[in-house]
């Protein structure tokens, strides 16, 4: 679809930007278990809504009071369902016969589908990476603060621009463009290629990070045997922080909860700690 | 630790858990840069990004989706980092300290998310009488002084009067005690870690796991450069099996003696 012509437009663009500001900065100031982002999205449009109907409180009231619905989804990735709400409560106010249920089914109808992506991509590879890589900077040399300089400045910037140029993304290019993108494979593609760097990095955080030995000492005929340093270390070293991360893994594939974990690595470790099977 | 100390640690706790401004939740809330800054208001910076990066590790995948928070990140990383700092403990006891802390944090998250449907109502009324500027009011100036109230108050208690005896409470447990926080310390990051292979330990990229695994045992690759290596290797994978992909395609399609009956020449796809 065609960039929109500005001229036919009701909307200008500075108030389309203050609404994605508006958007991305306080979406959850009131975040609650009732309507989650719902009065947020109220607020987004309250830049635009005296552009659509200028002399009309009425109708104002009507458009403000639809779009403070139930609303939740991942903010950055999201954002171009406003971007689309909007544009599609701009065409109705220019007479297109748009039913209020299509603008409210056609922004469930993405929620779902943009968390799902939009969680996985951000909180679950992009974070995470970032994240090991910085804190592996700030423990180089005597320990130093750039390594939290660096991820606040790149995650800031990323987080607004990814959320400003999505917003407009779904404004000019409409719900098509925005299934589109869901369902072509470049997006595997990305997720594939970041996986696989995750992983390497991953690996190496295990090695760097993850500490775990064995303090058990066999007392063979007035010789002392360690398991940890004739076995592990000479045939494999770190494979124990290798196997605590895998099995912690197979845990949370059997939907064991973080906490249960945390209470699991505790009594591990009192245990462990208290008859010398670890040190 | 001053008043005036406890009360600048209250204060990034609220900017840290409050969603104010959203990339927040990104960014002050890791314990990465909460700790840095907690270390900025203590006056050592340097150790406060040291032991906020190790503590982060525990968190380091953790996703706080359909309004859910597993643990409470953000004062797991100004606490820990403040009693590591007061208290001269090392970045892995600071660690097994700050978990249990982030586990009760949690309670601040759900009573925000619990109480902010008040505003709403408000909200409601308000747009429907066609007061839509009070929208201001309703979901950013109420929610977030709600906030302020449950952030700050007892984050800057728990600061105060846990640095002042933190170096009791830790007197108190040297030797055996203190070798098993060391123990535990030393194994949360497997927590974070794993949680992370959820979303990435999948198919063909599993094997990748244990390349990285090797790499780092066997060479001495800061993670930066494992990462670019990581990187480079994605790229090359994903090159090489779309080259392999099309050949596959055209050899099913050549005259191989197999009937295809889902087969059409103007499927260029």
């Amino acid at each position: 679809m065609a960039k929109k012509e500005w001229k036919q437009r009701l909307i200008p663009k500075s108030a389309l930007f203050k609404a994605s500001m508006i958007f991305e900065t306080f979406v959850q100031c009131a975040y609650n278990y009732e309507r989650m982002m719902g009065m947020a999205v109220g607020h987004t449009f309250l830049p635009v809504v005296k552009y659509l109907y200028p002399n009309d409180k009425e109708k104002q009231i009507d458009l403000m009071t639809r779009e403070m619905e139930f609303f939740n989804v991942h903010v950055e990735f999201g954002s171009c369902i406003l971007g689309l709400a909007i544009s599609l409560e701009e065409e109705k106010a220019m007479g297109a016969d748009i039913p209020n249920e299509f603008i409210t089914n056609i922004k469930t109808s993405l929620m779902g589908p943009l968390a799902g992506v939009g969680d996985t991509i951000y909180q679950g590879v992009l974070i995470p990476i970032l994240l090991a890589l910085c804190i592996d900077i700030t423990q180089s040399g005597n320990g130093n603060i750039w390594g939290s300089v660096i991820y606040l400045v790149v995650m800031a910037v990323l987080s607004y621009a990814l959320s400003y140029g999505n917003f407009m993304f779904g404004y000019n290019a409409g719900s098509e463009a925005i299934m589109d993108f869901l369902e072509k494979g470049t997006l595997n593609k990305l997720l594939q290629g970041a996986s696989i760097m995750g992983c390497m990095v991953m690996g190496g955080l295990i090695v760097n990070y993850v500490s775990a030995s064995c303090g058990i000492v066999i007392n063979a005929s007035g010789t002392e045997f360690s398991i940890q340093e004739s076995l592990f270390d000479a045939v494999l070293p770190n494979i124990l922080p290798l196997g605590a991360t895998m099995g912690i893994f197979a845990l949370l594939q059997k939907k064991w909860t973080s906490i249960k974990i945390i209470l699991l690595i505790v009594a591990v470790g009192i245990v462990g700690g208290l008859f010398n099977i670890l040190a | 630790m001053t008043i005036l100390q406890a009360i600048l640690c209250g204060l990034l706790y609220w900017l840290a858990e409050a969603n104010l401004p959203f990339i927040s939740i990104w960014t002050f809330q890791r314990p990465l840069v909460c700790g840095w800054l907690t270390g900025c208001i203590l006056g050592d910076p340097v150790t406060g990004a040291v032991v906020g990066g190790s503590i982060n590790l525990v968190y380091l995948g953790f996703i706080s989706a359909g309004g859910s928070m597993p643990a409470d990140m953000a004062l797991a990383g100004v606490l820990g980092t403040a009693y590591a700092i007061t208290g001269g403990l090392d970045a892995t006891t600071a660690l097994a300290i700050a978990v249990p802390l982030g586990l009760l944090g949690t309670i601040v998250w759900y009573l925000r998310m619990t109480f902010d449907s008040v505003f709403v109502h408000m909200g409601d009324k308000w747009v429907a009488q066609g007061k839509f500027n009070r929208l201001w009011l309703t979901n950013l100036v109420f929610p977030q002084a709600f906030a302020a109230v449950i952030c700050v108050i007892p984050c800057t208690i728990a600061a105060y009067f846990g640095a002042a005896y933190i170096q009791d409470f830790i007197n108190l447990l040297a030797g055996k005690p203190l070798e098993i926080f060391t123990i535990i310390g030393g194994l949360m990051p497997a927590l974070g870690i794993a949680i992370t292979l959820q979303y990435i330990f999948k198919g063909e990229a599993r094997i990748f796991l244990f390349l990285g695994f090797m790499v780092a045992t066997c060479t001495s690759l800061t993670l930066i450069e494992q990462g670019i290596i990581g990187l480079i290797v994605a790229i090359l994978y994903i090159q090489v099996t779309d080259k392999l992909a099309p050949a596959v395609a055209t050899a099913g399609n050549t005259p191989s003696g197999e009937y295809d009956p889902d087969y059409d020449p103007d499927d260029d796809e």
